[in-house]
Order: structure tokens, then C-alpha cells, then sequence
């Protein structure tokens, strides 16, 4: 009997704690969110990110700042032992590495890899379009929601094998994941979230003098 | 006896024997024909000899690869993109399923596994082909020290956030193989400028090699009916919208035009007979007659065919227009001394007399018409072009038979008891007309003068420009489904000019070798200089021997044992995964075995797969044998004029190499001035030719001054109305000219001749002018049925013959004669005709 009711509570607690969304649902929250991001589209906020990639044992844990301006400018500045500034224009991405001195210099929209960065923060920070290019499933877990967004495009499958997000009651993004299709993973956290206007100098890069700049990707 | 009375005599009285002489040609022509024929249907044939460009072009054509491949192409709605990316590798699957495919590139190896495995796989003897000082460069990164120093720098990029320490590691663990195939990948910038997928992602390229056994026109067909059928049912699986699945190469394009071929030669030569019938009947209302001239036609077309055959071995497509021509030209011999031979028959004569006239009054006319049209046609062979060659000398022997077998064989078919036409209403008119003429030449040689006068200015005058087409699209069939499939794919993918083509032979590896490293090093300053746009050579895959065996020496110091046992502990000291670096230590395995002194060297021939797209890439530069090569160099515009092509001439090549530089445009540039002159130069000598038999034939400068300005009115006009109708010339329509010319030429003999020896203008001026009008109509109706030809260039020829003769036949007509009669008057006497002569 103990044990009937046990099963009977838990099973009530899931039900109050993860609702499935249905795509009118879905339609309706991506409508709202963009309701509220309309009058502030510019995002600034810190970052904590554990990437798990294939070549390394373990994963890599950094943390830092990060500002966007939607479609595709951003500033990313990761501290700790291994700094680097990663600058989007929306035409070109620099990434700095303060402690080798040196820039690598990418073009954005040739189909690059790199290209998987701005569609990653612009999915996880924008949510512009996102049903379009993905297939999205949800549950609402209290006040917050909890998104599956498959990619629908050959384009987005090369980059993503899944993207999940969670949002708040806000409708602020908390926490991404995303499996790359080689299986590496990229889990992001984001806190103290600010939706004030960013100067667009931030989105600017000059290589510091004295700085090895590269194109790895070639122009 | 006369040579027209032993005819007359011959063709009266030994009919049978006649008949069997007969048979017995047409047996051994078609004898011929059976066992020997062999249509050449390639372009390349019909462009000249002795330009090394072209002798590059047929070259690049027979001994290489890529002669065999297809070019598929996918193209969507911009709402399918997305769909037809998805659908891409299903189709790629079904493709590879087919019996005549060998390999399919869809993309660039470089962004598959596949691909980039490959690569890897070659990275031994291209790391050992490097050039010395940069060998011992590379391979001193596999000292322990720098192993740990590039894979914790490495390590701290991959934590900073860097994506390209990830594509490094992944390709090139240990640091060995990007260095290995710089070379080539510098070699092959060039190569990554064409994309397989369209800017707008509505088009995407597959290429295909099959596994054709020959491309022989029938293997081509074969394999596009298999090709066609694939395309039927390349669809499944598709769910989008409209989707076109178009195909363009040298197999559909041989296979287009030879099947278009049959379709010309059955469209023309049966639209020309029938025309030309029609107009034969009208003028004499006769069939049997038209029969004996349409089978002494096909008699002389069988002789000339089987000659060719045995001289050349294999006919060129120029010779698809060779049937309808000599129609055209033949038919004028068979009216002439048909016209004469019933006008004969109406003043009385009896059947062996009335051949021994026809033959006596035009026998001659005839010869000399058949022998400048011959010549004319055999002016051809100093073009230097196998197919004009052919051309020339087929309508030359085609020419001559159908001369004499119209003054013979016609006969045959003439019943020597068919009584004569009793009411020709066609010769009525031409009598009137020729009557009023003669009395009052005047008004019809002021209204032509003007008129002819006016066409010439404008047709001589340099505004507007007759445009000349070297291109050779201008040669291509209308309505060609690969022409098309081409166009498209041109249309949405970003294009570049095409490259100049460097073919390079040598005697053994080394040489290959030495040879691209000292052209390479040469474009490479052109490249600097601004003289070229980019360049792509095959140098690093020509290995070199010499540079081999000394790189082994050096690999042969290298501690391998400790190389591997360094790579592990950093990989574990930097937290690396070792399963993520096992490459990494094949490659080790590799070059220890590689500096083995006693191994053979490795070829990367050998260790690349079979099935590996890099193979596209490798045939576009290797023949199928591997010392012969060939290099593409892009020069800052495309090669559309002759000077550049020169200057191309002058710079590309490097002394001690020997080069042939060749490609499309650069060969089209290469022979403007033969095409511009030499052709222009060829009729410009043969008019001469004409002109002077005409001087010693007519012995008379008025008649000869008359004749000539009648030429030059023909052509002027021509010209004239080609411009009014947007009629551009090409590589075969230009031989118009020189045809309008010996048929201008034969119509003026026939009628000055006659002019010049007769006292009975309304029989012999009257009965020679109905023939030669009805010779032009079917002139014009021969040639002109080659305008339904599906190849444009033929029906191009065909159109501007007819138009070229149509104004000839007018200003003999209207312009010849009146002028004859104002130059040498004679007396029209109707009703008191003197004795024949």
C-alpha cells in the first residue's frame, strides 16, 4: 500500500513538474519570446562553459563574458590559464590569444566551421528563426521551459546533432547543450543577464600591435 | 566522230551494256561502303592541321581520363534547397549503383573522411618528394622537443577556444603531412575556384567516370541510352518541387551529334529531292526523267563516297552536308542537257540526234562548269582541316561523276520513243523575256545596275560588320540536351575563364619531375608579375627519384623508437586521448618502413584508393600513360584574341621544356588569322582560278568583264542580305563563298557561251536561260533544305548557299544578259532563223 502511494505521488510530481509542450504551445512560447526580445534585442552576460571533445580525456572548463547583438555580432572574453577574445563583426571572427600573441583571422558565411559559433550563441541567445531551421520539442518544468531543437537542414545537421535549451520564467536563457555531430558536446551556462544597448565598437577588433595574425581557413 | 555523237551512238544502241556497266560500279561503290565506312564525328577533326594547339587539343582529347567522364547536374526550386542537399547523397547512392559508373565526385574530397583519409594515405611519398633543405625542415618536427612543445601549444589554443588546433589534430597529428602537401595544395588553388554546388544551392554537380570501353560514336549512344534511362528514375526519392536532372560531357555531346547526323542526312537529302523534283517537273513534266537524274546523282554520291573511303578511311560529319551539295550542284548538269535535249526533241530531231545536240551544245559548258566547281571545292584541301579536306575533295570526285554520268547515264532513262512536250508554258515566258532583253536591254541593265549596285555597297561596306563565329558552339546540333545541361550548369555556378592547357611528355620520371618544378617556378614569377591569374600543375605529384633516395638517407636518422615513446607521454601528459591519435602512430610505422633503404619507394599511385575522388583531380593532370601531363595556367583575361595568344606563346613555356600550349579559347585565338585569311585567301585564289579560265574560255574582255561584275554583284548581295537577316558566318558557312562562286561561274558559262557561238538566240539563249532558272531554283531548293540540318553550322551553310545562289541567278538573268546584249548585240530573227551551225 506504502508503496502504491509512493508510486502514485511520484508519478503526480512528474506530471506538475515536466508538462509536454505541443507545437501550438511551442509556437505560442517562440511568439512571446520574441514579443519580449523585440524592445532589447542586445544580450550581455557571463558564461560558464564545459566543452567534451574527442581528442581530449577530459572536458575543458572556462568561464567568461559574453555580449550579442543579434543576427551575428558578438564579443566572447574567456578568462583563467588559456585567455582568448573571440570579435564577430557579422562579416569576419577574430579570435586573440593574448598569450601566444597572435589572432586567427576567419570569414564568416563560407559554409566554415566557424560558422558554427554564431549559429550556436545566435540559436541560444536570439532564438530568431530557430523554427525554421529546427525541429522542436519542449516540456515546461515548473515556471521554465526545457527545449530539444533538432536540426530540420543539412547545414544545421552539419553543425548540431542536438541542441537543447532550458529557459526561464523570463524566457532568458539558463543552460544550452550541444552535441556536435563527431559526438563532442558544448554545455553552457549563462548568468546575470542584461538586456541594455551594447556600443557597436565592442563588436570591433584591431590585432594589437606586434601580433601574429593568420587565416587558417584562408580568406 | 564526234565525242557527242559516239555518246548519242553508245547510249541509243548499247543500253544493256550500259545497264550492266552500270550495276557493276554501283556494287563495288556499295562494296565499299559496307565493309569500309567510318564517320569521324569529332569536332577537333574539322580544325586544322599544323597548329601545335590543335594537335594539344586532340592530345588532351584521346589520351586522357577525363574524356570519359559525365557532368550531372541537379537543379531545384530556391524553396528545395534545403531538400535537394538532403537528396544529394541518395542520388550519389543510386549513381554509384549503375553498371556504367566507375566514380562520382560530389564534393571536394577535402570535406568528406573519406577524402581526407585518402590524403593521408599519400602523405609518405609526398613527404618523401619534398625538396631536401624543406624535407630536413619538416621532418625535424618529429624531434621530442618539438613534439612536446607543438602539442602543449596545441593544447593551450584548444582550451583558449581556437577551432583550428581540432582540424590540425584531426588531419595532421603529427605536424608531418600539412608540410608534405603544401606543394600540391599550392598547385591546386586553382582547382578550389569551382565549386560543385551554386552560390544559390539550386544546382549541384556530380561527376562521373564511366567505364565506356571506347568512345566511338555507337559506344557513346549505348551509353547515353543507358544514361537517359538512369535519369528517368533519378527522381525517386525526391519530394519537392520541379527537379531537373541534366547531363553534358563528351560522350552525350558525341552521342547527340550522331544520332542528329542521321536525322540531317535524312531530313535534308529527302526535303532536297523533293524540291528539286518538284521544280524538274514543273519545268518539264517528266518523273522518269527525274528519276534517271536523282539515280545518276546517287550513282556519282556513291562513287565519291567510296573513293574517300579509300583514301582517307573514315569520313569527317563535314561530309553529312556533302549529299544535299552535290544535289545541288548536280542537278544543274542533268537540267541543262535535259532542257537542251527536249528543246531538240520539240524542233524535231530524233532521239539519238537530239542527245548528240544536248551533249554538243552543253557538253562543254558542262566540263568547264564541273571543273571550276571541282576546283573551287578542292582549294579546300590547302586549308590544312582534315574535314574540309574531305569535304572539298568528296564534292570534287561527286562533281566530276555527276558531269559526265548527266551526259550518259541520264539517257538511260529517257525513252527514245516518248514523244516531245507539245506546250511548254515555261519556256514561252523565258522566250518572251529573253526576246525583250535582247530588243531593249536597257531598262531590265539600269534596274538591276541600281540594284545590284546598292546591295554591294552595303554588302562590301565594313558598317555593319559580317560577324564571324569562331566559336565552337556555332558547330554544336540546335536543340542539343548537353549543349543545354552545359549552358545551365555555366549559368549558375561561378565561372572562370578557361585555362590555357600546357601538355608536357617526357622520358622517365625524373624529367617530369624536373620539368613541372621549373615551369611551376616560372608561373609562379608570372603569378607575381601579374601575367597570369593562377595556375595549377601537377609538379607535386611528380615524383622525383633523385630527391627520394636522398630524403631516405635522411629519414634513415631518424629515432623512431623514441619519437613514438616521446608522442605517447606527451599525449598523456597534455590529456589527450591516445585513440584519438592512432593515425599518428601509423604514420610512424610508415616512415620507419619508408627509410627501409632496401624498400621500394612509395608511390602514392599505389597506396591512393581506387574509388578516391582525389582520383578526378590526378586524371585532370595525368594521361593514362603517367609521363604524359599537363598543367592549366589562368591568364589575367580570357584568351579571346590572337596577340594574346601569342604573347601566351612567349611567356608560359620554359627553355629546355618542351611544351605544347593548347585549350579551346587558346587554340581558337591561336588560329584567328587562319581562319580570318587563309580561308579568305584560299577563295581569293580560286577566283582568280575562275576569272582566268573565264578570260581564256570566253577570249572576248567585255563578255569576261561582264562575267565578272556579275560575280562580284552576286556576292555583294549575299553579303548584303546575310547582314539584313543577322546571318553570321562560322568555321563551315564561310565555304559559302567559294560554292556561290563556282555556281555564279557555271550559270555564266552556260549562257556566254552560248551567247557567243549561237545565230538562233530564241532557241539556244531561250533554251539554255529556262534550264539554268530552273538549275538555280533547285540549286536553291538543294541547299536551301539544309537549313532543317539540326547542326547549325551545316544548316547555317545550307541558308546562306541558297541566298548566295538565288542572287547569283538573279543577276545572270537579269543582269548578264541584257549586258551581253548591249556589249555584243545580236539580232533577234524569229520568224527567219539561219541554219544551224
Amino acid at each position: 500500500m506504502r508503496f502504491a502511494l509512493l508510486v502514485w505521488l511520484l508519478f503526480t510530481a512528474s506530471l506538475i513538474q515536466a508538462q509536454s509542450l505541443s507545437q501550438a504551445d511551442v509556437k505560442n512560447l517562440f511568439g512571446r519570446i520574441r514579443e519580449r526580445r523585440a524592445s532589447a534585442p542586445d544580450v550581455r552576460a557571463d558564461f560558464q562553459e564545459q566543452r567534451t571533445i574527442h581528442l581530449l580525456n577530459k572536458p575543458i572548463v572556462s568561464s567568461g563574458k559574453l555580449w550579442f547583438h543579434p543576427p551575428n555580432k558578438f564579443r566572447r572574453e574567456v578568462g583563467g590559464n588559456s585567455p582568448s577574445v573571440t570579435v564577430s563583426n557579422g562579416h569576419d571572427l577574430w579570435i586573440y590569444y593574448p598569450n601566444f600573441k597572435s589572432v586567427e583571422d576567419y570569414s564568416l558565411g563560407k559554409r566554415s566551421p566557424v560558422d558554427a559559433i554564431i549559429a550556436a550563441i545566435n540559436t541560444a541567445l536570439n532564438l530568431e528563426d530557430v523554427e525554421s531551421t529546427f525541429q522542436i520539442s519542449g516540456t515546461k518544468v515548473g515556471n521554465a521551459y526545457e527545449l530539444r531543437l533538432l536540426p530540420r537542414s543539412p547545414s544545421m545537421k552539419r553543425m548540431f546533432q542536438r541542441f537543447d535549451l532550458k529557459l526561464n520564467s523570463d524566457f532568458v536563457v539558463e543552460r544550452t547543450d550541444m552535441v556536435q555531430p563527431g559526438g563532442d558536446q558544448i554545455v553552457t551556462t549563462y548568468s546575470d543577464q542584461t538586456r541594455a544597448p551594447i556600443p557597436e565598437s565592442t563588436f570591433e577588433f584591431t590585432p594589437p600591435a606586434g601580433t601574429q595574425v593568420t587565416s587558417p581557413l584562408g580568406r | 566522230m564526234r565525242m557527242s555523237d559516239l555518246i548519242a551512238s553508245i547510249m541509243a544502241n548499247r543500253r544493256p551494256l550500259v545497264w550492266l556497266g552500270v550495276i557493276l560500279i554501283a556494287i563495288a561503290c556499295v562494296a565499299v561502303l559496307i565493309t569500309r565506312i567510318e564517320i569521324d564525328s569529332d569536332v577537333i577533326n574539322m580544325l586544322p592541321k599544323g597548329f601545335r594547339s590543335v594537335e594539344g587539343l586532340k592530345m588532351f582529347d584521346r589520351d586522357f581520363e577525363q574524356t570519359r567522364e559525365l557532368t550531372f547536374a541537379l537543379r531545384c526550386q530556391p524553396q528545395d534547397v534545403d531538400k535537394l542537399e538532403e537528396f544529394a547523397p541518395t542520388f550519389v547512392d543510386n549513381l554509384r549503383k549503375q553498371p556504367w559508373c566507375e566514380r562520382v565526385l560530389a564534393g571536394s574530397p577535402m570535406e568528406t573522411p573519406d577524402g581526407i583519409r585518402d590524403l593521408q594515405a599519400i602523405a609518405v611519398p609526398l613527404l618523401l618528394n619534398l625538396e631536401p633543405s624543406s624535407f630536413e625542415q619538416t621532418i625535424s618536427i618529429l624531434q621530442p622537443q618539438k613534439i612536446r612543445e607543438r602539442l602543449h601549444r596545441l593544447r593551450m589554443e584548444i582550451e583558449a577556444g581556437s577551432p583550428r588546433p581540432q582540424f590540425e589534430l584531426g588531419f595532421d597529428p603529427l605536424g608531418v603531412i600539412g608540410p608534405a602537401l603544401k606543394p600540391f595544395a599550392e598547385a591546386n588553388a586553382i582547382e578550389e575556384e569551382q565549386p560543385l554546388t551554386s552560390p544559390d544551392r539550386t544546382m549541384r554537380i556530380f561527376l562521373v567516370v564511366t567505364n565506356q570501353p571506347s568512345l566511338s560514336a555507337f559506344e557513346c549512344q549505348r551509353l547515353m541510352r543507358e544514361v537517359n534511362a538512369f535519369r528517368g528514375r533519378a527522381r525517386d526519392g525526391w519530394d519537392g518541387g520541379p527537379l531537373d536532372v541534366l547531363v553534358t560531357g563528351r560522350s552525350a555531346y558525341v552521342s547527340e551529334i550522331s544520332l542528329s547526323m542521321r536525322y540531317d542526312i535524312v531530313a535534308t537529302l529527302g526535303s532536297s529531292v523533293l524540291l528539286v523534283g518538284l521544280v524538274f517537273f514543273i519545268g518539264f513534266r517528266r518523273w522518269i526523267p527525274l528519276f534517271g537524274m536523282g539515280f545518276a546523282l546517287l550513282l556519282s554520291c556513291l562513287v565519291a563516297l567510296a573513293v574517300c573511303l579509300t583514301v582517307f578511311g573514315r569520313l569527317s560529319m563535314l561530309a553529312v552536308g556533302f549529299c544535299a551539295i552535290l544535289v545541288g550542284l548536280g542537278v544543274d548538269f542533268a537540267i541543262l542537257i535535259f532542257g537542251r535535249y527536249q528543246q531538240a526533241r520539240i524542233d524535231g530531231e530524233e532521239y539519238q540526234q537530239a542527245i548528240a545536240t544536248s551533249v554538243a551544245k552543253l557538253g562543254r559548258a558542262v566540263f568547264f562548269g564541273a571543273l571550276t566547281t571541282a576546283v573551287g571545292f578542292l582549294a579546300l584541301v590547302l586549308s590544312g582541316s582534315m574535314g574540309f579536306s574531305q569535304l572539298g575533295v568528296l564534292i570534287a570526285i561527286g562533281i566530276f561523276f555527276a558531269g559526265l554520268f548527266m551526259c550518259t547515264i541520264l539517257f538511260l532513262f529517257i525513252k527514245p520513243d516518248q514523244p516531245p512536250q507539245k506546250h511548254d508554258w515555261v519556256f514561252g515566258i523565258v522566250k518572251k523575256y529573253v526576246c525583250w532583253s535582247v530588243k531593249r536591254p536597257a531598262p531590265v541593265l539600269i534596274f538591276s545596275l541600281v540594284l545590284f549596285l546598292g546591295l554591294s555597297v552595303f554588302g562590301f561596306s565594313p558598317v555593319p560588320p559580317l560577324r564571324f563565329e569562331a566559336s565552337v558552339r556555332s558547330l554544336e546540333p540546335r536543340n542539343s540536351r548537353a549543349s543545354q545541361a552545359l549552358q545551365a550548369i555555366m549559368e549558375k555556378m561561378p565561372t572562370r575563364w578557361e585555362p590555357v592547357l600546357a601538355i608536357v611528355r617526357a622520358h622517365d620520371a625524373q624529367e617530369l619531375h624536373d620539368d613541372w618544378q621549373k615551369i611551376s617556378a616560372h608561373w609562379s614569377e608570372l603569378l607575381k608579375a601579374g601575367k597570369l591569374k593562377g595556375f595549377s600543375t601537377p609538379a607535386a605529384l611528380c615524383l622525383s627519384p633523385d630527391w627520394m633516395e636522398k630524403n631516405r638517407k635522411s629519414l634513415g636518422q631518424v629515432d623512431f623508437q623514441l619519437t613514438r615513446e616521446t608522442l605517447g607521454q606527451t599525449l598523456d601528459a597534455e590529456g589527450f586521448s591516445r585513440d584519438s591519435f592512432s593515425t599518428a602512430f601509423k604514420l610512424l610505422d610508415d616512415l620507419q618502413t619508408a627509410s627501409n633503404p632496401n624498400a621500394p619507394l612509395p608511390s602514392w599511385r599505389k597506396q591512393l584508393p581506387k574509388g578516391a575522388g582525389w582520383w578526378f583531380l590526378v586524371d585532370r593532370y595525368f594521361a593514362k600513360d603517367p609521363l604524359l601531363t599537363t598543367g592549366f595556367a589562368t591568364p589575367p583575361k580570357p584568351v579571346t584574341m590572337h596577340e594574346q595568344s601569342e604573347q601566351l606563346g612567349r611567356e608560359l613555356p620554359v627553355g629546355g621544356v618542351p611544351m605544347i600550349l593548347s585549350g579551346w579559347s587558346y587554340a581558337l585565338a591561336e588560329m584567328q588569322p587562319w581562319s580570318h585569311h587563309q580561308l579568305l585567301i584560299i577563295s581569293a585564289l580560286m577566283a582568280i582560278f575562275d576569272v582566268s579560265l573565264l578570260a581564256i574560255l570566253y577570249r572576248d574582255f567585255r563578255l569576261w568583264l561582264i562575267q565578272v561584275i556579275t560575280l562580284a554583284f552576286g556576292i555583294g548581295a549575299m553579303i548584303a542580305t546575310m547582314k539584313a537577316l543577322n546571318l553570321h558566318l562560322n568555321l563551315l558557312n564561310v565555304l559559302s563563298f567559294r560554292l556561290v562562286l563556282a555556281i555564279g561561274v557555271d550559270y555564266g558559262i552556260y549562257v556566254v557561251l552560248v551567247w557567243q557561238k549561237t545565230r538562233e538566240l530564241e532557241h539556244d539563249v531561250a533554251g539554255v536561260i529556262k534550264p539554268v532558272i530552273l538549275a538555280g531554283l533547285t540549286a536553291v531548293s538543294g541547299f536551301g533544305s539544309l537549313g532543317w540540318a539540326h547542326n547549325p553550322s551545316l544548316s547555317g551553310l545550307g541558308v546562306a548557299c541558297a541566298i548566295g545562289i538565288f542572287w547569283s541567278l538573279v543577276a545572270t538573268i537579269f543582269f548578264t544578259l541584257p549586258a551581253m546584249a548591249v556589249a555584243k548585240p545580236k539580232i533577234w530573227n524569229e520568224a527567219n532563223p539561219p541554219p544551224t551551225i
